[in-house]
């Protein structure tokens, strides 16, 4: 699903956000990314969703070659990909159903497809009773719900989650957490940048450490090493 | 599904002018007073080159022809003037009606002194046309033209008002086009300012928008709806306050000055706005367009 080769991040100051790392991540995986601040955790996300572009090396997400994206092809891309952030970025003068919605109607869905898609997930997250209501009446945990409900209504194949425990009490960070690993046993790729390694460690999931924008460690790599 | 984001597009930009009422109504506020300055400067100018035109076609180009010519040939010669191109008409003027206009002229408080020309007319040989023209830039062509004319003995014209006027009418015009765009450029300034604070506003959702996998176009559609929108209720409202004030302004004008009814005359309304109607809402539209496209561009670069 992911492969980042030999790739680079730097910036004109000369500081590397990212140096010469090398991932790969299968179908259907669930991986945490963890690392503490400015270990590059963000600009990984931000590269996979090709907000950015790297400096040197290739980066293929879902069988694309994001160096030889073109801006249009970009906007196809992003759509095959579920994306949850700390800071949810709902859209603020929308209620809840209209925040999951806006996501079909990117991709030209027909209204009637998207009353028939919508609810299920809003069940799902647990937001049924709460369709109507404005981002700025939900707690912050229900608004990365409704975020997260809005990443997978257009079913996507990768969902990449940053931070998205990062403004929430230890409750809603393990509800959160639940969804992942249920949207990840319905065969969706989860890829999740966190800090809080408490959860990590509870979750048992393959964890890719990074540090000052080198990879450091990846429990699969070591769990071959182990075995071999 | 082109024709369903379509509409949506439509849809989500008039959903955003009342989302945004505050800064619409600035935008439409801003083209409002652009598109009024622009209304009554056109207006004047209009209605100025229509004054001009009309002193224009007053100033006459006059003809004398050679002692003795016959009333046959004169007549002859007013044809053939009036069959030249571009001749608005052609006025004959006999020597004694030319020596009646002249006594009254010069003799209207002493008649008695004019009687002593009773028998034998001073202007005998004055009989002439007026000539009107159309252009009266072209003037010195049509003197040369008419000058070649068989028992033409004259032809007085008035070079120094056809300058003048020419001049006058040339620098109103240049004069008209450089406000006319300084307005047109301090609009699209002002609107690009205001949807750049509106865009600034909303970066967030347009970020959102581009992360969800929406296209430039999709990002980009909603805002020029509100920009065409916005632009063609920015210019209604001007047009509709100069519908209302300009008979009120020109009656005004009129009865306050009443030695300028007798010189001059104003077009009718509906001269002006047949084409101040089109212009109004293709500029409104336009600086909303432009605003819009140019406002949102860097913030699609993500």
């Amino acid at each position: 699903m992911i492969t980042l080769d030999h790739v680079t991040k730097s910036y004109k100051e000369g500081t590397y956000a990212l140096n010469d790392v090398n991932i790969e991540i299968e179908d259907g995986e669930f991986v945490f990314i963890v690392g503490s601040s400015g270990s590059g955790k963000s600009t990984f996300i931000k590269l996979l969703l090709r907000e950015l572009q790297p400096t040197s090396g290739k980066i293929i997400v879902a069988g694309r070659d994001l160096s030889r994206l073109k801006s249009g092809q970009a906007a196809k891309f992003r759509r095959e990909i579920g994306c949850v952030f700390q800071d949810f970025r709902l859209l603020p003068d929308r209620n809840v159903y209209d925040n999951v919605a806006f996501a079909q109607h990117v991709i030209g869905v027909s209204k009637k497809e998207i009353r028939k898609n919508v609810p299920p997930l809003l069940t799902m997250v647990g937001l049924s009773e709460k369709y109507r209501s404005l981002p700025g009446e939900l707690s912050g945990g229900e608004q990365q719900r409704v975020a997260l409900a809005r990443a997978l209504v257009n079913k996507p194949k990768l969902l990449l989650a940053d931070e998205p425990t990062g403004n929430l009490d230890p409750g809603n960070s393990w509800e959160i957490m639940k969804l992942l690993e249920e949207v990840n046993n319905q065969g969706t790729t989860v890829v999740v940048v966190t800090h809080n390694l408490e959860i990590v460690n509870a979750m048992e999931k393959r964890v890719i450490t990074m540090k000052k924008g080198v990879k450091v460690s990846d429990t699969k790599q070591d769990n071959l090493i182990v075995r071999n | 599904m082109i024709l369903r984001t379509t509409i949506y597009c439509i849809k989500q930009g008039i959903i955003n002018i009342k989302r945004n009422k505050l800064f619409s109504l600035a935008s439409v506020g801003t083209i409002a007073a652009c598109i009024f300055l622009i209304g009554l400067f056109f207006a004047i100018v209009m209605n100025f080159q229509y004054i001009v035109k009309n002193a224009e076609e007053h100033v006459g180009i006059t003809v004398f022809f050679d002692e003795g010519t016959e009333q046959a040939r004169i007549d002859e010669i007013g044809k053939q003037i009036k069959d030249m191109d571009g001749v608005l008409s052609v006025e004959y003027t006999s020597a004694e009606k030319a020596w009646e206009e002249f006594k009254k002229s010069y003799f209207a408080d002493s008649p008695e002194l004019a009687e002593g020309f009773k028998e034998d007319n001073p202007l005998a040989n004055s009989a002439n046309y007026t000539v009107y023209i159309e252009d009266i830039s072209k003037q010195s062509s049509y003197v040369r033209e008419i000058e070649k004319i068989e028992n033409v003995r004259n032809v007085k014209y008035s070079e120094s008002a056809v300058s003048t006027m020419t001049n006058f009418g040339r620098f109103v015009g240049y004069a008209s086009i450089a406000i006319i765009l300084v307005l047109l450029a301090v609009g699209i300034f002002l609107i690009s300012n205001t949807v750049m604070m509106g865009i600034s506003v909303r970066q967030k959702e347009i970020k959102i928008m581009k992360l969800i996998g929406a296209t430039n176009l999709f990002v980009r559609a909603p805002f020029i709806i509100e920009g065409i929108v916005i632009g063609v209720i920015g210019a209604a409202i001007p047009l509709v306050l100069l519908f209302v004030l300009y008979d009120r302004v020109v009656d005004f004008v009129m009865s306050q000055f009443h030695a300028l009814s007798s010189i001059v005359s104003f077009l009718p309304i509906y001269s002006v706005f047949v084409y101040l109607v089109p212009i109004s809402f293709g500029v409104g539209a336009g600086i909303g367009l432009l605003g819009s496209v140019a406002s949102i561009r860097k913030h699609l670069k993500i």
